[in-house]
């Protein structure tokens, strides 16, 4: 009785949240293209991320749509390729898609103009440029969750927080060698002036599968904390690198790129210990991966492996389009049908403490705000999955701001 | 010193580690002429095909020897469907299909085995070992002597009645003919080799650094070395997997600071393009006089 009435209560939260009764979505749909890297750099984080987006999807139109609104996805593999993405953009556009997701920096960026001036809302969760947080600068671009410059602020507070201070400590900085890895270190730099900590930075080679000279020269540093900043294989080389020179998992710090199957290629016992910027909460205990479960999955309608379900870069995934139905759902119902990108856009920025029934922290979003905040927290590996360590919160968000808007008018001069 | 020593050593066995890579292209550019430009895939590939048995339970070692009889027969099977209806084309249109080949790989195997990266785990443990103040990476050193293992293998299989074949294969497949040699059968062994020293690169490096489509990436290291090296030359394979690997370990190690990273990747380029301005060649590599 208690599990029908939990069950009742969760269905009713998302009728709510999409606002429609559970019934068959008949109106207009609205188009979505998730134009992604399936077949090259990012695919350690594309299969999962683009499931969870579908997956959720599939749940809105299970239960009625947005405002009676089907979606209806087109997903393309670019191949990390901008003149590939620009040939599904086309397509999309054509086809009346009003959002794009290309979770691919380098086809995101060739795209900003384009979006711009076509008035295509465009996500750039966890990827693309820090500055599109600034809406005014970038109306159609959202990175929607906590960009490089707030998560690399956020693990540096949080050392300061609940590491016993950060003044005087040394930290080094492990990076993959390119314009992802060495995106932080102005901000570091910066804080490291302002909290007086030793800040030194190594890079490695891409993709990162040999950093064995790297990390002699981090042991010989002696470094208090280690951030690592790379993505796929290279992250599990990085802790283990870490671990073999001697680098105790616990001191071990990461961007949000870190997930189970990373840990599990390090060893998930070796890797006990290891912490890492989170933007969502894993694994399938919130209502909406509850509800995933039940309607999407066990219906046999997900998108891709069952195992993924409740993954980091899968719960990624579903925030990113929980934040987006939402927005489309306010956007409809102020400006009514049919959806553009320009009503989706105003929608998103009428997002206020939106916390997607508890996956990620409360986020806010305006005009000038297209970050929600820079939230985030920290969680560490017990062996088996990750485990909060902090609270959400965000972290100088003062200084991150001042560089967003820093590199906003260099963009803005150069157009 | 202590420093200095660590790079040199680790760098070392990392670049014995890219020999084993390197190897797969010389035993087929040896029998066929042929500079295959698939080796990274097939790498990945091998990696694959042991990570897929040991998930269904298959143990580790058993997972070896099984994923290079698998390999062993991919490589018969790529000469038999692709290799051998190139018969008479331009070298440079047979180079284009391995890079086919490369390319079809690394969208094959992520795309149905999964793209995340996954465990190969050889029990090896991640403790270093430790000489003074030096840390030797245990898995390295493990890869770098099945690395010399196989290269010394290599080079006494080309003393065998089959090798003497490829040999004679390598140097004129119209007078192999003449003699009764099966040249497709001689390129078809080549092939199926340089699948098996693919499992043996695949699983080392996979247990490294997991097993996802950046395992293709070490066709470039690979490059270098068998330029450097000579394409047709295994001594040169493990010379210049020992060059490589040194420069691309010491020179990092003292210029990434000054130069803000990126020297590893300037140094195997600057092999590459160095050895084919002056000594095309390489090292080893026999010099071919062709009237042109």
């Amino acid at each position: 009785m208690k599990r029908t009435l939990k069950k009742a209560a969760m269905t009713a939260a998302l009728a709510v949240l999409v606002g429609a009764a559970p019934v068959q979505a008949q109106k207009e749909p609205i188009k979505f293209g998730l134009l992604q890297d399936f077949t090259a750099v990012y695919t350690f984080v594309t299969s999962g991320y683009n499931q969870g987006q579908r997956d959720y999807l599939t749940l809105v139109n299970e239960m009625g749509g947005i405002d009676g609104h089907p979606i209806e996805v087109t997903v393309v593999d670019t191949g990390n390729q901008p003149q590939r993405g620009i040939e599904a953009y086309n397509r999309v556009r054509r086809d009346g898609a009003i959002l794009v997701d290309f979770l691919s920096t380098p086809v995101a960026n060739a795209m900003v103009n384009r979006v711009l001036e076509d008035e295509v809302v465009m996500l750039t969760v966890m990827h693309g440029r820090g500055d599109a947080s600034d809406g005014e600068t970038f109306p159609f671009v959202f990175p929607l969750m906590a960009h490089y410059w707030s998560q690399a602020a956020l693990l540096v507070e949080y050392i300061d927080l609940y590491e016993g201070g950060i003044e005087g400590k040394k930290i080094a900085h492990v990076h993959i060698d390119s314009p992802f890895g060495r995106e932080p270190i102005p901000v570091l730099q910066e804080l490291a002036k302002q909290k007086g900590f030793t800040l030194r930075t190594f890079p490695y080679a891409s993709p990162g599968n040999e950093q064995s000279a790297t990390w002699t020269e981090v042991r010989r540093f002696r470094p208090d904390h280690v951030f690592i900043w790379g993505a796929g294989g290279g992250q599990a080389v990085s802790v283990r690198e870490a671990i073999r020179n001697g680098i105790s998992p616990d001191k071990i710090l990461s961007v949000v790129w870190l997930a189970e199957s990373d840990m599990h290629n390090v060893g998930a016992d070796i890797a006990k210990g290891v912490k890492r910027f989170e933007a969502t909460v894993t694994g399938t205990d919130t209502p909406i991966l509850q509800e995933i479960m039940e309607k999407v999955v066990k219906a046999g309608k997900s998108a891709g492996d069952a195992k993924e379900v409740g993954n980091t870069y899968y719960n990624i995934g579903v925030a990113s389009m929980a934040i987006t139905v939402e927005g489309a759902r306010l956007a409809l119902k102020e400006f009514g049908a049919p959806l553009t990108g320009d009503k989706l856009r105003r929608g998103i920025e009428m997002i206020k403490d939106f916390d997607a029934q508890g996956l990620i922290p409360p986020v806010s979003y305006s005009s000038k705000d297209h970050q929600g905040g820079g939230f985030g927290r920290v969680s560490q590996w017990n062996g088996k999955s990750w485990e909060p360590v902090s609270d959400w919160h965000n972290a100088y968000q003062d200084l991150v701001w001042e560089k967003i808007r820093q590199e906003a008018a260099e963009f803005k001069k150069g157009r | 010193m202590a420093y200095f020593l660590e790079l040199l050593v680790n760098g070392a066995l990392t670049g014995l580690m890219y020999s084993l890579v390197a190897l797969g292209i010389v035993l087929i550019y040896k029998s066929s002429g042929v500079p295959n430009l698939a080796q990274g895939a097939m790498v990945m590939l091998g990696a694959y095909a042991v990570w897929l048995m040991a998930s269904w339970d298959v143990p580790i070692y058993l997972a070896v020897v099984l994923g290079a009889i698998l390999m062993f027969a991919f490589g018969l099977l790529a000469e038999r469907l692709l290799l051998r209806k190139m018969v008479g084309q331009p070298i440079i249109m047979i180079v284009m299909l391995t890079l086919g080949l490369e390319i079809f790989l690394r969208g094959f195997a992520p795309g149905f085995l999964g793209a995340a990266p996954k465990q190969i785990d050889l029990g090896l443990g991640l403790a270093p070992i430790i000489l003074g103040d030096v840390f030797i990476n245990r898995a390295y050193l493990v890869g770098g002597v099945i690395a010399l293992l196989l290269i010394a293998a290599s080079l006494l299989f080309f003393r065998t009645h089959i090798g003497t074949k490829l040999r004679a294969v390598s140097d004129d497949h119209v007078s192999s003919w003449s003699v009764g040699i099966s040249v497709e059968r001689a390129i078809g062994i080549s092939w199926g080799l340089a699948g098996l020293t693919a499992v043996a690169a695949g699983v080392l490096w996979g247990s490294v650094q997991g097993v996802d489509w950046t395992l293709s990436a070490l066709l470039f290291p690979a490059v270098a070395v068998v330029i450097l090296g000579g394409l047709d030359s295994i001594l040169g394979v493990f010379l210049a997997g020992l060059i490589v690997g040194i420069l691309g370990s010491v020179v990092p190690g003292y210029l990434d600071q000054l130069a803000g990273g990126g020297t590893r990747d300037v140094v195997t380029s600057l092999i590459i393009l160095l050895t084919i301005m002056f000594r095309p060649h390489g090292m080893f590599g026999r010099e071919d006089i062709e009237r042109v």
